[in-house]
């Protein structure tokens, strides 16, 4: 038992007849960690949980409990390792709190005897924790649905095992009893230094309450990490088919993810070469964040910059995938982000630049624009001359610009309508076209 | 209970009831207590035929009663328990096709007739058993869950219908005592018989009143069960084996009873605890009482001509039972007992 830890998944493959439900997954879990298992419906998830609950054997693999294979384990010697909360249970006999949390004691009694004093004592502190200490002599089936989750966590707890399995225990839970099974979860893996594997479908509380996040897709162990790493715009729309936008929650600096609409078939498992586009936008100051996301949304590929780093629109351009040319805070915009910013130009099939005040420093950006020789693909959005810095210089430069062909629009819906007529035709995909 | 036990010994032939207890405890004393068991002016040659008739015709056939409505009773807590369902009774996994087609055997081919006493039995224990023991085998090689288990069990005793349709189509008088024996009766009672079931019922039933704890956790579902500790796969099949040896004793000495194992269960769940700890013992104790007391009906409900038994669980146990869904909607606890 070299340091064992309490799950090590090493190659798993599991399969059902012709049907793989995993392969080749590989991990393990430290004690004193709240894992949450991620993953679209049929990914694997529960499977993965069962194989670790031993209720089922793996096609190719192990997995071992604090270094013992799982297989090899009696189903007591299991029970006394790893505990487990079902999703739901109906239970149909009004028994006793108090008795049905005893069951968890059952892989501790010795044969033929009843449960002692001992037994007692600690099915009573599982209720405590959960919350339920004055509800022991209660019948369950007088439970509400979050009490009654927590029951099924009071049970677990009772067993007095380092590791506790969870399959969405929440899914049925309103806000206000997932925040608080989960918060009571997390107390145990703190102050017990338990180990708590929890499959979970809400990912805002996977990242909330996760040490780490597992996403599993078709099977297969796609990304491993802290939640700021693994979240990410592109894997919610390859794992998950979504458009998301993710934010930073301000009280718990975990990542937060806004749902936005499933992604259009075409898009569904098509990387950004499918998409419209790019559109660059020229922004600063957050100036172009409403429109790094409506463009976002709609499907377009966007670029953007220069942006100095730790600005509002860079840090909108990062959430959301978009690739951006940066320059440090507060400086004028030098050799390098200017290179860069040509290159993002030279692709692009459209700009789009945000009412962004003008200076010395970024006026760069406006001339490099103008240098692409392209005026009839730049849309100005809510031009105002008063934002120029330059002594006229900007307002010279736009008046070239619209006079060349360049297009003011006054919001985003006339924007977009007109980001769909500047684009080539020809560069639109099929899957989109037809649509 | 009491009432219970006593009213048979009234039943049959009319016998003061104080002589009645006298007599018992006079042979149950082997012979110390009340020397003279019958009332002065009684002639010996009545005091005789009334202690044979007690001892060797009503008391085993009580006893009898007793122990099978025990074995039923416990047979159909364990079923009930084993499968989550509540209509299931000790014939659920075909048992009784198995045993019928035994018994049948020897209405045909008149096996020893004469010495019928113990062939009877025997063949329907083995057909009774042998089924249960057959389904349990098919359903683990079939993958064991719960669903095989019971579509093995119809399919079987579908099929074992089929070839005693068929045999008794060429044997019509071999069809109308197998339809008496299908109404199950209690006649035929004998101490030694008596021993046989109680034999049977204690090999069964003491370890079956052990798995109590376990029949609790499997309530929650195979694979909670597992989770908390329990050999879901084992108990199960140790549980159906020894419920289908419990049964299979019952249908071999008095045929099919219905009922009695069906609605023990829910008696003791009703009026007592849903805790299987207590459903076991308890459905032994209500089966008991219960075949006990239709049997007695089934004497005196006609004089002069003794029913079959299997029709009075029935009759008395439906409206009972109806009574019972009435009066005790869920958690109402009555107190006493049946």
């Amino acid at each position: 038992m070299s340091a064992s830890r309490p799950v090590e998944v090493e190659d798993l493959s599991v399969r059902f007849g012709a049907r793989s439900a995993l392969s080749r997954v590989s991990w393990t879990a430290s004690a004193g960690e709240l894992v949450a298992l991620a993953g679209p419906n049929g990914s694997g998830k529960s499977t993965l949980l069962r194989a670790c609950l031993g209720l089922l054997a793996p096609t190719q693999g192990t997995v071992r409990l604090f270094g013992t294979d799982c297989g090899q384990l009696s189903i007591r010697e299991r029970a006394r390792r790893v505990a487990w909360v079902p999703q739901e249970e109906a239970p149909r006999d009004n028994l006793r709190l108090i008795e049905y949390v005893l069951f968890g004691r059952y892989a501790h009694l010795p044969p033929f005897t009843g449960e002692s004093a001992d037994d007692r004592r600690t099915a009573e502190r599982a209720l405590a924790e959960a919350g339920l200490a004055d509800r022991a002599e209660s019948g369950i089936l007088e439970l509400s649905g979050g009490e009654r989750q927590r029951l099924l966590l009071a049970r677990a707890l009772a067993q007095e095992t380092p590791l506790l399995l969870l399959d969405e225990p929440t899914a049925h839970l309103d806000i206000g009893h997932q925040l608080d099974l989960f918060e009571r979860v997390r107390r145990q893996v703190r102050d017990r230094g338990l180990c708590a594997i929890a499959a979970m479908h809400d990912l805002n509380l996977a990242a909330r309450f996760a040490d780490r996040i597992l996403v599993l897709s078709h099977g297969r162990l796609v990304s491993d990490g802290p939640p700021e790493s693994v979240l990410s715009v592109p894997l919610l729309r390859e794992v998950w088919g979504v458009e998301t936008e993710l934010r930073r929650d301000p009280h718990s600096h975990r990542p937060y993810l806004l749902p936005l609409r499933a992604a259009a078939e075409g898009r569904l498992s098509s990387p950004a070469d499918r998409r419209l586009g790019p559109v660059h936008v020229v922004g600063g100051g957050g100036s172009a964040s409403p429109v790094l996301r409506r463009l976002v949304d709609e499907g377009f590929h966007v670029t953007a910059g220069a942006l100095p780093l730790l600005d509002t629109d860079a840090d909108t351009a990062a959430e959301l995938g978009i690739p951006f040319s940066a320059e440090v805070p507060f400086a004028p915009i030098g050799e390098l982000a200017r290179v860069r910013t040509q290159e993002l130009l030279s692709t692009a099939r459209a700009v789009v630049i945000a009412p962004v005040p003008t200076g010395p420093g970024n006026l760069v950006n406006l001339e490099l624009v103008e240098a692409l020789g392209h005026p009839e693909r730049v849309l100005w959005l809510n031009r105002r001359a008063d934002l120029d810095y330059t002594g006229g210089r900007a307002n010279e430069l736009a008046e070239r610009l619209l006079t060349r062909g360049a297009t003011e629009v006054n919001d985003l819906d006339a924007l977009v309508d007109q980001l769909r007529r500047v684009i080539p035709a020809a560069s639109f995909p099929a899957a989109v076209a037809l649509s | 209970m009491l009432v219970v036990l006593a009213s048979p010994l009234l039943a049959g032939v009319p016998i003061p009831v104080g002589t009645e207890v006298r007599i018992l405890l006079h042979q149950l004393s082997f012979g110390l207590l009340f020397p003279q068991p019958c009332p002065s002016g009684t002639s010996p040659l009545q005091c005789t035929a009334w202690t044979e008739i007690l001892w060797y015709a009503v008391l085993p056939e009580v006893l009898l009663a007793l122990l099978v409505g025990a074995a039923l009773g416990l047979s159909g807590a364990a079923l009930q328990g084993t499968f989550r369902n509540p209509l299931a009774d000790p014939y659920l996994l075909g048992i009784s096709s198995g045993g019928t087609l035994g018994a049948a055997f020897l209405f045909i081919f008149r096996l020893g007739v004469a010495q019928a006493n113990l062939v009877l039995p025997l063949l329907a224990f083995i057909g009774s058993l042998g089924t249960g023991v057959v389904i349990l085998l098919a359903s683990r090689y079939l993958g064991g869950s719960v669903e095989t288990l019971l579509l093995v069990g119809v399919a079987l005793a579908n099929v074992l219908s089929a070839i005693l349709s068929v045999v008794l189509l060429f044997n019509p008088v071999g069809s109308i005592q197998v339809s008496f024996w299908l109404l199950g009766g209690l006649g035929g009672a004998t101490w030694d018989r008596d021993g046989l079931v109680l034999g049977g019922l204690l090999m069964a039933g003491a370890p079956l009143l052990l798995l109590g704890r376990e029949l609790n956790l499997l309530q929650l579902g195979g694979d909670v069960a597992q989770s908390l500790g329990v050999d879901a796969r084992r108990v199960r099949n140790r549980l159906l084996l020894l419920a289908s040896v419990a049964t299979s004793i019952a249908v071999a000495f008095t045929g099919i009873i219905g009922f009695v194992g069906l609605i023990s269960p829910h008696v003791v769940r009703r009026v007592w605890s849903s805790d299987y700890r207590a459903v076991l013992p308890g459905s032994a104790l209500v089966g008991a009482a219960f075949l006990l007391l239709a049997h007695d009906l089934s004497v005196v409900a006609v004089p002069t001509v003794v029913l079959p038994v299997g029709l009075f669980t029935a009759f008395v146990g439906a409206p009972f039972f109806f009574l019972l869904l009435f009066r005790h909607r869920r958690g109402v606890y009555m107190g006493g007992g049946a």
